[in-house]
């Protein structure tokens, strides 16, 4: 693959470049203009032209210096292997591969869309989209092999981008619905992700429909449209194999998956709890559902909260126990679009067990909180001691509230005495006594006396032969 | 019997039916008066509880240890480097490693199948090296056959590695062909077999090492390396002229695995051995160690991605300062150099390596020392474990 | 294989009151941190002062004991802690108390000798990473097999000495003796054997030491006499199964191997105790007129096995550079966390004669990024200067990623070192792996980052053709 005719330098290295407003030839989308997108369509191979770049409107040499223009950006895919479910996977690379032309700087994605251009690049020759266009197939092709026809268009006519702008945002819509609708049982193969293993050697990250990656950055569809394009690479395909529990998330491939994968120390998952088999976390979980045994109930916090959370630990502490590929109940990774999910932690009791949760957070998933349940459960602003917290689950009647009583009930466990030295005295393996004295022995009297003992086998030498 | 506190005692018929006998769990019992008539054997099971921690033992308690045998699921590839006369090559000897099937020296459930084996480095040009080496060599320095020829009649090694680092662009660039000319006077001055290095650049490395494995065909050497980045060409080679790869990747358990997945849509199994890539002692040798052992232990619990044999750069030892540097105060050179890379060699061994590409002479020799010492299960006699109590050391040593 | 507990497993445990005075801020806090193995159940002292967690207490000893119970030696701040150990592979968690190298003294030295060898075992240092590292104990071998002699070496040792002691010697006279003279002091006392054990567990448990069990080459007797040990009640003993070295090395190895299994994956409880190794046997061999090099070259053989494999103590003879370099470095190496990754201390370099206009670049605090930068730089000599951010040991490409390596962090490192002060241009180049946030960097700092190689090899080239200086 080669940029040669491409006026300007491609690669990695301009991934990070900012291009200033007073460096800036063109600015396309951005804050100032009110309908920009870009869009990755899936077609039929037969209504697309292979490598054809169309621009509509004006194209850059046509601009004037330091002008503002919307952008609509439509990348057309086909290919057998092709699928509508793939256009979100497709879509994300626009970004990166945009960035990484000399010069052109692209922030955000879909209908945020903002890049400038520099001066210095379009006076090197870069004064068509044409060449963004061919850029872009190029890359496209080469990274993802199951495309095997594409073209682009770019649209700067601002009618026309206005006509198009309601079909691509119904479309973004259809795609998040769809995403969210799709449940596990309706597929047949969940994803692997190896990509955070290194340091964690039991660890195996699986993807399914309803349950993200750890890391917030892979969706089941991801995982998918990966696995096809490079089948041997990072993401794998885990069949599901058969349904053991569907509520707890328990299916055999998963466990089998476990198996070969995590040095043989994990065997069993269930995909929905945090406390009962759950699943491991490598390091970088975005945030963590921690347990509050004070109030029995689960915190959430996430990498980027600052300080202390309720318990008076932060972040960094609990993720010392998250972390490192083991089962431990009561300290489990999380993506953040996992708490959007109808099962999310439904083992443990979903969102009736989330006792606090930092505002930012809450503020991101709130539509998908159940109704009744968001205003009983305290952010920071509510709620920063245990004492607080249960002050608050109390007056909100928050369904973990509940629970405590059981708690409450439990006495200490008994202690043996014995009625003349105080001492407790252990007796090591069994006591047998033979009740009813029969010539000789000794005779033990206890008096107000309180017997823990933890088995206590009273067997008949004549009877029967059953056991109860 | 709690969970009755209110009702009358009933018969024992009653509690007991057709049932012999009744478990009660996490029972508290609470009584007014329970008189307990006990029979002799108690007495003396409540005596010896009070005494036992006052007897002692007249007499050794004798006690058997059980050996701690592990379950693994798998089997290491063999993997063979060089190819006799009858094979279709000229090499008087070939070497096989792998076939493991229980972890690094478990001497007490399997002895290993092929122990370690190592090549000496040689170079196909003049190269700076650490005056503890050159020491050895200065005299075959630009002679790359003359070089092979002293590591294996001199210092035994088992195996010559033929390093092409003039054909870095940066270097000499020297041309896949002129290359490919000092591999065939190695292979016509020694009879074991070849290992050929690339440059590590990426552009020469696919060229380089696949106009090797066209003058090698046959000879069944090792192709040293494929990479994330360049691999396609190199397993194309080997699998053309049947050579061996090295699959060769940077401390990264998960890289190697998918780089191992994608050869193998090349090679069989038995062409592949893996390297993870060695630091120096001090410099990061813990993480080759524990990707070896990661490895190793993964390939046998089942991951068919790990289940090759492994190899070490283990000159990269010599990256350390201390291997080196000019410092009296340190000890003389000529014994930190090479005891730095047999030290470095020593706990790869023991993590699982079973082939060490090396450049000090007496660290090779070690390496096959220890490799003689550790891979039979002898019994000791009792003489040789000294009382080292007693012993005098002469003063000042 | 233990199953290490988890913190609601140790939680219920705990007395619950969230007192602080194990200084976390609660019982949780310090739940999650036993489960890690970061704080000891002696910090929680009212677990130990009030009778009424007494029975959480004992459950809690039980629960979060080591496979390999620990071994004290010597009393105060230079007691040596070993065995300790949870895991049987370093990947599983980490390595904890590093082996002991107790190095040796005969006691047929006369005073100003015995002083002398004592300072220098104590003396012996080295710096690398930050850490000094050092030796850790003094093992007194009764050459002289003298009850009177050993005892008054040991003695005057005892008054000199900060490192802990073990008295050396098969002859439980001699060990009776020397423990007499010096038991405040809590020396191992080396060792009970199959035929010595009533004599010698009788010291141990009169003056409350921990004492070897010494059955070489045979598991059958080191169980046996582990065991009666146990029933005599010696609490803390350490296992030697025997040290032979060349052709012996295998099944030294071998019986190490065994022994560490069978307590951490067979949950053999009776052999949880931590083991010594002797590489000094190797002495032994060394005949008269020989070159010690040869008989020290084993000796750092024998030590590096035992160091890998399993040994909490060994006990040596060299005290050379050459020799004890790679076993501390070996030693260092093996029991680094390996979930934490080394750092070197973040800072701001010169190479060569850098001056106000020579290049500045950029990199992370891991151990090997920071290294091989270096070396890369100082292969070139191109004066150039080099800052390197603190990341937590992360390298380059995981940093970014993991977001410990910003732009904010890097502007704030350029703020730390005073680097505008040093430099009159404000050209700063970035590794090419942290591409990506090259632009938000220009903006948190005001520098204009010009993106680097992406391996530290291409640093020579680059900087020797002075492509940062490109406009």
């Amino acid at each position: 693959m080669s940029f040669e005719d491409i006026p300007v330098d491609i690669g990695v290295v301009y991934e990070g470049e900012r291009v200033r407003g007073k460096d800036m030839f063109v600015e396309l989308g951005g804050p100032k203009m009110e309908k920009k997108f870009e869009l990755a369509i899936a077609r039929d191979m037969k209504d697309i032209e292979d490598e054809k770049v169309t621009v509509i409107g004006p194209d850059l040499k046509d601009m004037e210096e330091g002008s503002y223009h919307p952008l609509a950006m439509i990348i057309e895919v086909a290919g057998k292997d092709i699928e509508t479910d793939l256009e979100g996977v497709i879509e994300r690379r626009v970004h990166e591969y945009v960035n990484f032309v000399e010069g052109v700087m692209h922030l955000n994605q879909r209908y945020d869309i903002w890049i400038r251009l520099s001066k210095k690049s379009f006076q090197k020759g870069f004064d068509s989209l044409e060449y963004l266009g061919k850029v872009l197939i190029r890359l496209f092709k080469s990274e993802m092999n199951i495309i095997e026809s594409i073209q682009v268009t770019f649209i700067t006519d601002p009618e026309v981008v206005a006509e198009k702008y309601e079909d691509a945002i119904n479309r973004y819509n259809a795609r998040d619905e769809r995403a969210r609708g799709l449940s596990d049982a309706e597929v047949d193969t969940f994803y692997g992700c190896s990509l955070c293993q290194s340091f964690a050697p039991t660890h195996v990250c699986t993807i399914t429909p309803q349950r993200y990656a750890n890391c917030g950055a892979i969706s089941w569809f991801d995982g998918r449209a990966a696995a096809r394009v490079d089948p041997k690479g990072p993401l794998y395909a885990i069949p599901k194999g058969d349904t053991i529990d569907e509520f707890t998330g328990e299916y055999t491939g998963v466990n089998q998956a476990y198996t070969e994968k995590s040095l043989g120390k994990v065997n069993s998952v269930a995909l929905y709890s945090a406390f009962d088999k759950p699943h491991t976390s490598c390091g970088c979980f975005e945030a963590i559902a921690f347990v509050i045994p004070e109030v029995d109930g689960l915190g959430i916090v996430h990498r980027d909260f600052k300080g202390d959370t309720v318990n008076g630990l932060p972040f960094s502490s609990m993720a010392d126990s998250t972390a490192g590929g083991r089962q431990i109940p009561g300290f489990h990774g999380i993506a953040i679009e996992y708490m959007r999910s109808p099962k999310f932690l439904q083992v443990d009791g979903g969102w009736d067990r989330v006792v606090w949760l930092p505002e930012s957070i809450k503020k991101r998933v709130e539509q998908f909180i159940p109704d009744g349940i968001g205003d009983k459960i305290p952010t920071e602003e509510e709620a920063m001691t245990i004492a607080d917290l249960k002050a608050f689950l109390k007056q909100k009647a928050h369904p973990v509230v509940e629970r405590w009583v059981e708690i409450e009930d439990d006495d200490e466990l008994p202690e043996v005495m014995s009625s003349a030295a105080g001492d407790y005295v252990s007796v090591p393996g069994e006591l047998t006594a033979m009740v009813g004295g029969v010539g000789g022995g000794l005779e033990i009297i206890f008096k107000n006396a309180k017997i823990y003992a933890e088995k206590v086998i009273i067997r008949r030498k004549d009877k029967g032969g059953k056991k109860k | 019997m709690t969970a009755d506190k209110d009702e009358k005692t009933t018969s024992l018929d009653d509690m007991f039916g057709d049932f012999a006998e009744l478990i009660l769990e996490n029972v508290t019992i609470e009584l007014d008066e329970l008189r307990l008539a006990i029979r002799p054997m108690v007495q003396q099971a409540a005596r010896s509880v009070g005494q036992s921690a006052l007897a002692v033992p007249k007499s050794l308690i004798t006690s058997k240890f059980e050996a701690p045998i592990g379950e693994y699921s798998s089997i290491i590839h063999e993997v063979t480097i060089g190819a006799t006369k009858g094979e279709g090559g000229t090499r008087s000897s070939t070497l096989t490693i792998g076939g493991h099937t229980t972890p690094a020296w478990d001497l007490f459930q399997s002895v290993p199948k092929n122990p370690p084996v190592v090549s000496a480095d040689v170079f196909d040009m003049k190269i700076s090296l650490a005056k503890a080496v050159k020491m050895h060599y200065k005299e075959v320095l630009e002679d790359p056959a003359e070089w092979a020829k002293l590591c294996v009649n001199k210092y035994g090694a088992d195996a010559i590695t033929l390093h092409l680092i003039s054909t870095d662009r940066l270097l000499k660039d020297t041309s896949p062909n002129d290359a490919a000319k000092v591999v065939e006077d190695v292979l016509q001055a020694v009879k074991v077999p070849i290992l050929i290095g690339s440059a590590g650049d990426p552009v020469k490395d696919g060229p380089v090492l696949a106009k090797a494995a066209e003058v090698c065909e046959g000879e069944n050497v090792l192709l040293c390396s494929a990479t994330v980045d360049v691999y396609e060409e190199i397993a194309e080679a080997a699998k053309k002229y049947d050579h061996v790869v090295l699959s060769w990747t940077s401390l990264d358990i998960n890289q190697q695995k998918e780089l191992n997945r994608r050869l193998v849509d090349w090679l069989r199994p038995e062409q592949i051995v893996i390297d993870p890539t060695t630091a120096a002692l001090g410099y990061g040798l813990e993480y080759a160690f524990t990707m070896m052992q990661r490895m190793r232990l993964g390939g046998l619990l089942g991951d068919n991605e790990l289940q090759y044999p492994i190899s070490s750069g283990t000159t990269n030892a010599w990256a350390a300062r201390e291997a080196w540097m000019k410092a009296p105060e340190l000890g003389p050179r000529e014994l930190r150099g090479p005891i730095w890379e047999s030290v470095t060699a020593l706990a790869l061994l023991l993590a699982g390596n079973d082939l060490f590409m090396m450049l000090h002479p007496a660290a090779i020799k070690t390496v096959h020392d220890l490799v003689n010492w550790l891979k039979e299960h002898r019994k000791v006699p009792e003489e040789d474990y000294h009382d080292w109590t007693s012993i005098s050391i002469p003063e000042g040593v | 294989m233990a199953k290490l507990p988890g913190p609601l497993d140790i939680y219920p445990l705990l007395p619950g009151t969230n007192c602080e005075e194990c200084g976390e801020k609660n019982c949780m806090a310090f739940a999650t941190k036993m489960a890690e193995h970061t704080v000891k159940i002696t910090d929680c002292t009212p677990l130990y002062a009030e009778a009424k967690y007494a029975k959480k207490l004992a459950k809690l000893d039980v629960l979060v004991r080591p496979p390999v119970r620990e071994v004290v030696i010597g009393t105060g701040d230079n007691a040596a802690a070993i065995g300790g150990k949870l895991v049987l592979y370093r990947h599983d968690l980490r390595y904890s108390n590093e082996t002991s190298f107790f190095v040796d003294i005969q006691d047929t030295l006369d005073n100003e000798g015995l002083s002398k060898r004592v300072k220098a075992i104590e003396d012996w240092t080295y710096v690398y990473i930050g850490q000094d590292l050092r030796l850790d104990g003094i093992a007194l071998r009764g050459v002289s097999k003298d009850p009177q002699t050993f005892a008054k070496a040991a003695k005057h040792i005892a008054g000199i000495a900060n490192f802990p002691i073990a008295l050396c010697s098969l002859d439980p006279k001699m060990l009776a003796t020397a423990a007499n003279a010096i038991a405040d002091k809590r020396p191992l006392l080396y060792a009970a054997t199959m035929d010595t054990w009533a004599e010698v567990s009788e010291i141990a448990t009169k003056h409350n030491l921990p004492l070897v069990a010494y059955a070489p080459g045979n598991l059958d007797d080191v169980a046996t006499l582990v065991n009666t040990l146990r029933a005599v009640g010696v609490e803390d003993i350490v296992i030697d199964p025997g040290t032979a070295s060349k052709a012996g090395l295998g099944t030294t190895v071998d019986n190490l191997t065994q022994l560490r299994r069978a307590s951490t994956v067979n949950e053999v409880e009776s052999l949880g105790y931590p083991i010594l190794g002797s590489p000094i046997s190797v002495w032994a061999d060394h005949k008269e007129g020989e070159a010690p090099e040869l008989t020290k070259w084993d000796e750092v053989l024998v030590a590096s096995a035992q160091i890998v494999r399993y040994s909490d103590i060994i006990i040596i003879h060299s005290l050379d550079m050459w020799t004890n370099l790679p076993t501390t470095f070996l030693r260092s190496n093996i029991y680094t966390d390996p979930v934490k990754p080394v750092a070197v201390e973040a800072g701001f370099f010169k190479y060569g004669n850098a001056g106000p206009d020579s290049p500045v670049m950029y990199t992370t605090n891991f151990t090997l990024t920071f290294f091989t930068v270096e070396s890369d730089i100082k292969q070139c000599n191109v004066d150039a200067w080099l800052l390197t951010v603190d990341t937590e040991g992360m390298s380059v490409q995981s940093a970014v990623a993991g977001r410990k390596l910003t732009a904010d962090k890097v502007a704030e490192t350029l703020v730390e070192y005073g680097v505008a002060e040093k430099i009159n241009h404000r050209i700063l180049i970035s590794p090419g792996m942290a591409a990506r946030i090259s632009g938000e960097t220009e903006e948190s700092s005001g520098w204009t980052v010009k993106v680097g190689p992406k391996d530290s090899s291409g640093i020579p080239k680059y900087l020797q053709q002075g492509m940062w200086k490109e406009e």
